[in-house]
């Protein structure tokens, strides 16, 4: 049939409750999981309902948190289990990414200059406020990321912080076999003169796994919301958190990099093994 | 998507007024009433035309776009830096510009062109550096959406019955130009330059003969509005608020990306997005649009005729059909009456209701309970196949849509050989010529027409 014949002799139609299909009688859609068993014929379309989201006055009504009564937090620290049996079947995939080798000691000695450079401005007036973020991004936590989202006092988004403790989990475990491979010291067991201002975490440095991490939120976030202002914001929240483990004296610029490369590259495969929580989260905002 | 039979329960919905699928296209003059090609042939030219876009990855195998992405081509930036093949093997010989000159005077873009035409060499791997493309369809509506606005087939599909058998299954449903094809490129939406340079170098390679951009670009100097010169003691404001440190190299590339998209609009047009937030004078890079070059920033009307709440009106080439959005602020107040939440307590004695639209614009989604749309089940099918075609299409809208229409319009133009090629600033004379002003405000909007004067449904 041409494509004149297929327009001109059947016809799309928007109603109140979806897309008819010609003139053909409406499935009932209140329950359409009993038509679908009773072996109904729908010909309903089910049109995507939130009308104007993000812009309706009222958005954000009954989405106040309780946080008393938030235990999202909580589960999602579970061990994932299933989500990483996923990611060993699929080790082939992600174990030798083209990761570039890390540079000798003489090049990381001279990236460590840099390193005594960030560790005298951490004490000027302008840069004083990154002691605190350093302290506060030390440990896993997601307020670097919920911030520039918006949603970091607002419920309603479990699925979301579910996903972003699931990728720290994952990545924590993909990085470290990383670090383990190229097994370069930090930076002030190159360059005496740096004073961390943390105690050097048990592993080795390069790729930072704050980077990877971060930049793997980033990454993941931008496919299930890529219209969302904040998907390019995620990625400057990254850098900034990858680049404060510098200024904190714990990782050279290479790590950083290396990290970021590592998120870009691996994105395919997270999106695989975290695809139902991805669809989830994205749940919570269309 | 995922919704659950609670999800489902209609509550008020029957106020609103059925509407046309393809009003969109009708208002743009292309269908009659009848759903029928008003004023040109369905016949395909001997060469389809080309439209490139850059976007989200996008959902080949929608019955409606099967034939329409042009899989040898598709090309994904967002895993592998100089780009991986989704749909296909290594490369054979691709028939590219290998010999522009586009980036010449931008020595980053000349080092990247020199790398990625190595890159896209005869025998070069599909997956550049074993790096696998980013494009599963699941995380691809934004994309789907777009395609089947520009160029979607209106098809003959299979429908599943409850018997386990199949029956044909029709799907009027048509981009603005369905014959064209799509080259899709996908990127990712990191705030660097590199990566949106060699998109634009690739559309240029392939010698597109439209690019359609429905998005910003976040080049942290050009997001608006731009912090100019503003100082603070003797520190430029602009520095001061970056998370991260400024980079000159960066900043080069940045200006280099702007340059090249002008650059290239002289040879194709660029159509742009101008943004969903009242923008004047659009968002970057819609707002380098001139009257020297050919890149054309789309706004948005509602099917009433009147600008869409959401959309800006200054510095905007053209405006194209998209959905409403409610506002209530200084400047408007446009609320939904129908809505069954709404609240007259508050509202001013005088608004301009009346010109809220409740249409939205219909284009294809991902299959399945991915995408905009979920399938109306609460459950998956027992063996995995689609239970009805509920979930093809989504309710759409704002000027990614409206873009999309526009980028459709030049495509059909070129199809059936009334658009200029070559030329840019051509073809956006020729959309202008095409260009009917609408009467709204005190700037009229100019909506492009393929036949007659746009009709707006809404009424």
């Amino acid at each position: 049939m041409s494509i004149q014949d297929i327009l001109t002799r059947h016809r799309f139609t928007v109603t109140s409750t979806g897309l008819r299909l010609d003139d053909q009688a409406e499935a009932p859609v209140d329950n359409p999981d009993a038509a679908a068993n009773a072996g109904a014929t729908l010909s309903l379309l089910a049109l995507n309902r939130n009308r104007n989201r993000n812009r309706n006055r009222n958005r954000n009504r009954n989405r106040n948190r309780n946080r008393s009564l938030n235990n999202a937090a909580g589960a999602a620290l579970q061990e994932p289990w299933k989500e990483r049996e996923l990611l060993h079947d699929l080790r082939s995939e992600w174990q030798d990414l083209p990761l570039p080798l890390p540079p000798n000691a003489e090049g990381l000695r001279r990236q460590a200059l840099d390193l005594l450079v960030k560790q005298a401005l951490r004490t000027t007036p302008q840069e004083s406020g990154r002691k605190a973020e350093i302290l506060r991004e030390a440990n896993i936590e997601l307020s670097g990321y919920l911030r520039p989202l918006g949603i970091e006092e607002l419920g309603g988004y479990d699925a979301t912080e579910g996903l972003f403790y699931l990728i720290l989990a994952l990545t924590d475990e993909i990085g470290l076999r990383y670090k383990d491979r190229y097994n370069v010291l930090r930076p002030n067991q190159i360059e005496p003169r740096l004073r961390p201002l943390l105690p050097n975490p048990p592993h080795q440095s390069y790729p930072s796994n704050h980077s990877f991490q971060s930049f793997s939120i980033a990454f993941l976030f931008s496919r299930i919301l890529p219209e969302h202002p904040a998907s390019s914001e995620l990625f400057n929240s990254a850098r900034r958190i990858a680049e404060n483990r510098e200024w904190a004296g714990l990782h050279y610029a290479c790590d950083t990099q290396a990290g970021y490369q590592l998120a870009r590259m691996i994105a395919p495969v997270l999106e695989k093994v975290c695809k139902k929580q991805m669809l989830a989260a994205q749940a919570e905002w269309l | 998507m995922g919704q659950t039979a609670t999800d489902l329960t209609v509550t008020g919905q029957e106020n609103y007024p059925h509407y046309d699928a393809l009003w969109h296209l009708k208002t743009l003059g292309v269908l009659d009433a009848r759903n029928a090609p008003l004023g040109w042939s369905p016949t395909p030219p001997p060469k389809p035309t080309r439209v490139a876009v850059i976007d989200t990855s996008v959902a080949p195998e929608h019955p409606n776009l099967k034939n329409t992405i042009n899989t040898a081509l598709s090309i994904d930036f967002f895993s592998a830096r100089l780009g991986s093949f989704p749909y296909r093997g290594a490369l054979d010989t691709l028939d590219l510009d290998w010999d522009t000159n586009i980036a010449d005077g931008l020595p980053h873009s000349v080092r990247l062109l020199t790398e990625f035409t190595d890159r896209l060499s005869n025998g070069s791997a599909a997956h550049n550096n074993r790096v696998q493309p980013c494009t599963l369809p699941d995380f691809s509506g934004h994309g789907t959406c777009i395609a089947g606005l520009v160029g979607a087939r209106p098809c003959i599909t299979e429908k599943r019955l409850a018997s386990g058998e199949t029956e044909p299954l029709a799907l009027p449903y048509s981009g603005v130009d369905p014959m064209c094809e799509i080259v899709q490129i996908s990127t990712n939406f990191d705030p660097e330059p590199e990566g949106m340079i060699l998109a634009f170098l690739y559309a240029e390679l392939i010698q597109a003969d439209v690019i359609l951009l429905p998005r910003t670009i976040s080049d942290p100097s050009r997001v608006v509005p731009e912090l100019g010169d503003v100082m603070l003691g003797s520190h430029n404001i602009k520095d001061l608020v970056r998370q991260v440190a400024a980079s000159p190299v960066l900043d080069d590339m940045w200006s280099e990306l702007a340059e090249l998209i002008v650059n290239i609009s002289q040879n194709r047009p660029i159509v742009c997005a101008a943004g969903n937030a009242n923008e004047e004078g659009a968002i970057y890079p819609a707002n380098l649009a001139t009257e020297h070059n050919g890149i054309i920033s789309v706004g948005a009307i509602n099917a009433k005729g009147f600008l869409s709440g959401y959309s800006g009106r200054q510095g905007i080439t053209v405006f194209a059909p998209s959905n409403d959005a409610e506002a209530f602020d200084a400047s408007q107040v446009r609320l939904d009456e129908r809505n069954p939440e709404y609240d007259p307590i508050g509202v001013p004695p005088s608004t301009d209701n009346d010109k809220f639209s409740s249409f939205d614009v219909i284009s294809t989604d991902v299959p399945g309970p991915a995408g905009y749309s979920g399938s109306p089940f609460a459950g998956a099918s027992l063996d995995g196949s689609l239970r009805e075609y509920g979930s093809y299409f989504s309710r759409f809208g704002g000027t990614s849509a409206a873009s999309a229409l526009v980028a459709g319009f030049i495509s059909l133009g070129r199809s059936v050989g009334d658009c200029p090629a070559g030329s840019g600033s051509a073809a956006k004379s020729w959309l202008l010529a095409k260009s009917h002003p609408q009467s709204d405000g005190d700037i009229p909007l100019n909506v492009p027409c393929w036949s007659g004067r746009p009709q707006f449904p809404d009424t």
